[in-house]
């Protein structure tokens, strides 16, 4: 490829990448600077980075002298370089510290919920994929029909209805408001999903198996998971990403505090008396994307083989 | 080891450690300090009879910090352990809930409501009838065993409940139409108009007397070049809407007011319209477009309109004016701590009131003084949730006589209305103005102590009638007050909304107007004085 | 398919299927099909949670279709934003995938792809919050970048300006790469064989015109998926606008589905909630059938030349 259309396609990708992700840089930023910093010019450097940076270089060059610090009030105070780097330490964190005890039993929350759902929607998706797949018995086809329609029916229609049965069924309040309605609604798209991968799988490999004396478990257990890591991923990804991020529904049934997610938890945050320190909220968004970057760091590659290596038709 | 090899257990490595780190984060070792807002506030847990759920409202959530400023806030965790030490086998759990109608509703549907809620006793009024609040007059009318406790045969409380309350009339107005009272009513806000007064004095001006004065004023400092008046669409349709309407109905009120004979509150409520008198006058053709009075009422807010600033919806109006960029804001009293907390301020302020509209402002005012239009702050009410203990086939009367529960939570408010304890959560920060007897005032409140003495409010619109008569009421007016749409499109939309919002109040609440309409024909010799009417009622 | 294994009778085996089945059928049954017949059902109503339901027939139909005011702007709003929606997501993400398809080194590949997911990872509502707050806010970084430049007067409120409220949300997410779409694309261009790409490199097509020509092509049917998503979305979805503008100033940004959770959660009208659920519904199966009827067409054309 030429040079200068390898530079113009960095140039807008760069400038791309610049604009998606400049408001997250603002975020992180702000997030470690307190209300009146923040009040008072919106691009600025958090002060507390700046005095720790002061700090540790005195550390760095055998520097004794005391510093100057400033307290709430704004009065001026001489100080050792250890109070010092705690009194910064302590304000560059102060945000972040007041927002993790809000969010921590969110996250909690947030892992139960999504990694249950997840977990129910891999085990009855996939089995009953598998058996649609790869059995024929009467009344396959109305089955398979029977669940790929609840497709058609959008989660609007249903919202209103589904909070009634949930009342009624005594649920609100509980993880299972979230959780089975996810699996109940998750599972189809991971059934269409796993039953054309398993329906593409070639029938001599089972024949073999079969031949060897396997049982119907067996053959799920030793032929067809081994083969379907990808589409795991790809499924158990789009699962969660729903599930972390759906914040409505979370929001409806869960009427006090202990059971709400991440999604709504912040939600409500923002809503509170919380929201009135900037600082606190954009700590608060940073700290709650921090699950899901920890799981694509570590499961993009997993995932994108999933996507390209054809075993998923969308 | 090979590179790829290296690359896995670094990644293994790593991930390890990221998860062993998230595990320490999330672990829920100790009792975790009551610092930010949303989070559950807990008092030690142990085996409690009792565990009771209490919100109380944003204003004095533990360990919330009012407005970014300051300390968080402990007064009502202090009450509470001091509750819990009296009550060894009660658990008080001081939680937070969003302040959105829906959440309220669904808990309570739900019968997960906490057993003390704070919210406007007006959205409580609307839903008595589904027994999902406990009427507590009968608790108000007996002593408070606490003050009786404490021996002093003179304090306030030892002969009724009642008489700890400073605002009587306004407290005792909060009747719901059932004639039931179904909250306790801790502090007063009232409203009024912040003035930078340094720049009043440097430009030579003063709060006004008049209306017109008012509009003179707000002109002066536009061209001073300062944006002259914050006021959001909010506080304009509640606030703003029920004081034109007093000004400009006031001559009307004894030809108009059907229900003079109010048994419960008549004392209290001198010529307040609620809904069912709302609705029969709309029936009337009061509040249409054929109603100048109400032509004039909103035409007279529209002229508020150049003066505002541009982001009528905005979600702090209080940091234009901290800046200076604006001068006046129109604010309740909780703006006091904002601004008398603030050490970089850099200018003096004042307080005024709205001033009143004369004759000469328009032709259907009499100058008469502005009303009061805060009131009650935080209303606490008890839900059905308090009766949970008892079986739920009885009836609801029959469930609040039996409840041991209930006793407990009518107890926890009945200990927090002791001064000294409301002392505790109410001045802990200036804001609001406290409304038990002995509870000392903060100075910084004074004016708004001095605008509370005046006449109670006529209506209240905004409380009146379902939420979407204010969703739909907000929604339009932000339109009209941004130029967007004019006055004609306003009061389509208006109109039609408050036929509506009638029509589904009086088939909800299916109630007899005939006692209405007789009092109607009665005061037909009042209106024959009367001029610009409705058309259907011009005499 | 393989026949069920010997010694069993047919039907028993079809019971033992139909057993394993079971937890998913019921799960279904329950949790949507329950629900959905109740919301049939229930637009019949009139009726309050906490009071008793009230038969009134077809007249919650008829009230959001002819009396109710917000009925019309809401349905115009979520047709703009659909089309505009569905504009921005057929095009923005798939160039950017393309850009990064085509460089050469793997590496710098992942970073690319790397950078456009952390958006992703951040909770939608998180998003959509720090849009309204610190975007579009009025001390927000578009009017902060405005005042910068010396243009304090270009400012507005940009969500609570009823001139600007709707663009402001169809721009929500500019540049519209940082979502699941760039790698839905990327994936399906790496689906295309090398051997397609020498073919074109052979013929001499390159650059925008094999872009045009041979991957927008190849990649149709993740462009459906994004499609058919994005249309969806935009007909059921209400949650980024109820955050962002609860569907104001006035009714400049209300949709269907955001009016239908105001009515159900805040105005307690569960019936008429229901019916405008319906409604949507109705709408969003006809769409579906003509697109099950349009795209069948169109991949049968596409088989029928190559």
């Amino acid at each position: 490829m030429r040079r200068g259309r390898l530079i113009a396609i960095h140039a807008v990708l760069l400038l791309t990448a610049v604009m998606t992700l400049l408001p997250f840089v603002f975020v992180v930023n702000n997030a470690l600077r307190d209300n009146s910093e923040y009040y008072r010019s919106f691009f600025g450097r958090p002060e507390a980075a700046t005095g720790l940076g002061r700090v540790v270089w005195r550390y760095a060059t055998a520097d004794q002298r005391a510093l100057v610090i400033r307290d709430e009030g704004g009065e001026a105070r001489l100080v050792g370089r250890a109070e010092a780097a705690g009194h910064y330490w302590a304000r560059l964190t102060a945000g972040s510290r007041r927002a993790w005890v809000v969010l921590r039993p969110y996250v909690l929350n947030s892992f139960v919920v999504s990694g249950l759902t997840a977990l129910g929607v891999a085990v009855l998706g996939s089995g009953a994929a598998y058996i649609l797949a790869r059995y024929r018995f009467l009344g396959r086809n109305f089955i398979f029909g029977f669940i790929l329609a609840t497709m058609v029916f959008p989660g609007v229609l249903t919202l209103v209805p589904s909070f009634l049965l949930v009342k009624q069924l005594g649920l609100l309040n509980t993880y299972w408001a979230m959780i089975l309605p996810y699996v109940a609604g998750g599972q189809v798209f991971a059934i269409f999903v796993f039953r054309s991968f398993f329906a593409g799988l070639p029938e001599e490999l089972f024949e073999s198996a079969r031949l060897d004396g396997a049982g119907h478990w067996a053959l799920y257990w030793h032929i067809v998971l081994p083969l379907s890591k990808p589409v795991f991923s790809v499924v158990l990804i789009m699962n969660i990403l729903g599930t972390w991020n759906n914040f409505l529904w979370p929001f409806i049934v869960n009427t006090d505090d202990r059971h709400q997610v991440l999604a709504s938890g912040l939600y409500t945050m923002a809503r509170s008396a919380v929201a009135g320190s900037a600082g606190t909220m954009f700590a608060a968004y940073t700290l709650s994307s921090l699950p899901l970057l920890v799981l694509f760091v570590y499961a993009t590659k997993p995932f994108i083989r999933g996507l390209t290596s054809g075993a998923v038709k969308l | 080891m090979s590179r790829p090899a290296t690359i896995r257990l670094f990644r293994y490595l790593s991930l390890l450690g990221i998860l062993t780190l998230g595990a320490v984060l999330l672990w829920p070792a100790r009792e975790a300090p009551a610092v930010a807002g949303a989070a559950p506030v807990r008092s030690p847990s142990g085996e409690r009879k009792h565990v009771l759920r209490i919100t109380a409202g944003q204003n004095y959530l533990p360990g919330s910090v009012p407005q970014g400023i300051g300390q968080p806030l402990q007064g009502l965790t202090r009450v509470v352990a001091d509750f819990e030490a009296r009550f060894p086998d009660t658990k008080v759990e001081v939680i937070a809930v969003p302040q959105e109608r829906e959440f309220l509703v669904t808990q309570l549907s739900g019968g997960s409501a906490p057993d003390i809620v704070a919210v406007n006793v007006e959205d409580v009024w609307v839903d008595v009838q589904k027994e999902w609040y406990v009427p507590l007059d009968r608790y108000l009318e007996a002593p408070n065993p606490f003050v009786v406790a404490q021996g002093d045969p003179a304090a306030p409380g030892t002969r009724q409940w009642w008489d700890m309350f400073r605002y009587q009339a306004i407290t005792r107005g909060k009747a719901a139409p059932d004639g039931g009272n179904y909250c306790v009513s801790l502090d007063m806000v009232e409203t009024g108009i912040f003035y930078n007064r340094t720049f009043f004095v440097q430009h030579g001006l003063r709060p006004p007397d008049t209306w017109g004065e008012f509009l003179t004023l707000l002109r002066r400092v536009q061209e001073l070049g300062k944006v002259p008046l914050l006021a959001n669409v909010d506080s304009l349709s509640d606030w703003g809407t029920d004081l034109l309407f007093d000004q400009l109905y006031y001559d009307l009120l004894p030809g108009i007011d059907v229900k003079l004979d109010d048994p419960v509150r008549a004392a209290y409520l001198q010529g307040y319209l609620d809904s069912d008198e709302l609705s029969f006058l709309h029936r009337k053709g009061f509040f249409t477009r054929r109603d100048p009075r109400y032509v004039e009422l909103w035409r007279r807010l529209g002229e508020l309109r150049p003066f505002l600033t541009k982001d009528v919806n905005a979600l702090d109006l209080t940091r234009e004016f901290v800046t200076q960029q604006a001068v006046m804001i129109w604010n309740g009293s909780w703006m006091v701590y904002r601004l008398h907390a603030d050490r970089q301020l850099g200018f003096e302020w004042g307080v005024f009131y709205l001033p009143p509209l004369t004759p000469a402002d328009s032709v259907y005012a009499r100058g008469v003084p502005m009303c009061v239009i805060g009131g009650v702050g935080s209303q606490l009410e008890v839900t059905s949730s308090a009766v949970s203990d008892t079986d739920p086939a009885l009836p609801f009367a029959e469930r609040i006589a039996r409840s041991e529960r209930l006793q407990r939570v009518v107890s926890l408010l009945q200990f927090i209305c002791l001064p000294e304890n409301t002392a505790r959560i109410v001045n802990e920060y200036p804001a609001f103005i406290p409304n038990i007897v002995g509870v000392p005032v903060h100075p910084d409140l004074q004016p708004f102590v001095e605008i509370l003495k005046r006449r109670y409010t006529t209506t209240k619109w905004v409380f009146s009638f379902d939420l979407r008569f204010t969703d739909i009421l907000k929604r339009t007016l932000h339109l009209y007050l941004t130029g967007d749409i004019g006055l004609e499109e306003f009061l389509h939309w208006q109109e039609a909304n408050v036929t509506t919002a009638t029509a589904n109040f009086l088939q909800r609440k299916t109630i007899d107007l005939t006692p209405l309409e007789r009092a109607w024909v009665r005061l037909a010799p009042v209106r024959a004085g009367y001029r610009d009417l409705p058309p259907e009622v011009q005499p | 398919m393989k026949p069920p294994a010997a010694g069993r009778t047919r039907l028993s085996f079809a019971a033992s299927c139909h057993l394993l089945l079971l937890p998913s059928v019921l799960l279904l049954l329950l949790f949507i099909y329950l629900p959905v017949m109740w919301a049939f059902l229930k637009s019949l109503y009139e009726f309050e949670v906490g009071s008793k339901a009230r038969f009134v027939g077809l007249a919650n139909y008829l009230e959001y279709l002819v009396i109710d005011p917000p009925t019309w702007p809401s349905v115009l709003n979520m047709a703009l934003l659909t089309l505009v929606g569905v504009g921005v997501r057929l095009t923005f993400p798939l160039i950017v995938a393309k850009l990064i398809h085509s460089l050469p080194f793997e590496r710098t590949r992942y970073l690319y792809r790397l950078a456009f997911l952390i958006p992703i990872v951040v909770p939608g509502v998180a998003i959509q919050l720090l849009w309204s707050r610190m975007i579009y806010a009025d001390y927000g970084l578009i009017n902060e970048v405005l005042r910068t430049c010396g243009l304090g007067a270009w400012t507005h409120s940009w969500l609570n300006d009823p001139r600007t409220a709707l663009t402001a949300l169809m721009f929500f997410g500019f540049p519209f790469a940082g979502g699941f779409e760039v790698l839905i694309y990327y994936a399906g261009l790496s689906a295309i064989p090398e051997s397609v790409n020498e073919a074109a490199a052979l013929e001499g097509c390159t650059g925008v015109g094999k872009f045009l020509r041979i991957d927008v092509p190849l990649v149709l049917s993740q462009l459906k998926l994004i499609f058919v998503l994005t249309v969806i979305g935009g007909l059921q979805g209400f949650e980024g606008i109820f955050v962002l503008t609860q569907g104001g100033p006035g009714f400049r940004t209300m949709v269907p589905g955001l009016w239908m959770y105001y009515n159900a959660f805040a105005f307690q009208r569960m019936g008429y909630a229901c019916a405008i659920g319906v409604l949507l519904f109705v709408v969003i199966l006809g769409l579906t059938l003509l697109n099950l009827r349009y795209f069948r067409s169109a991949e049968e054309m596409q088989g029928g030349t190559s």
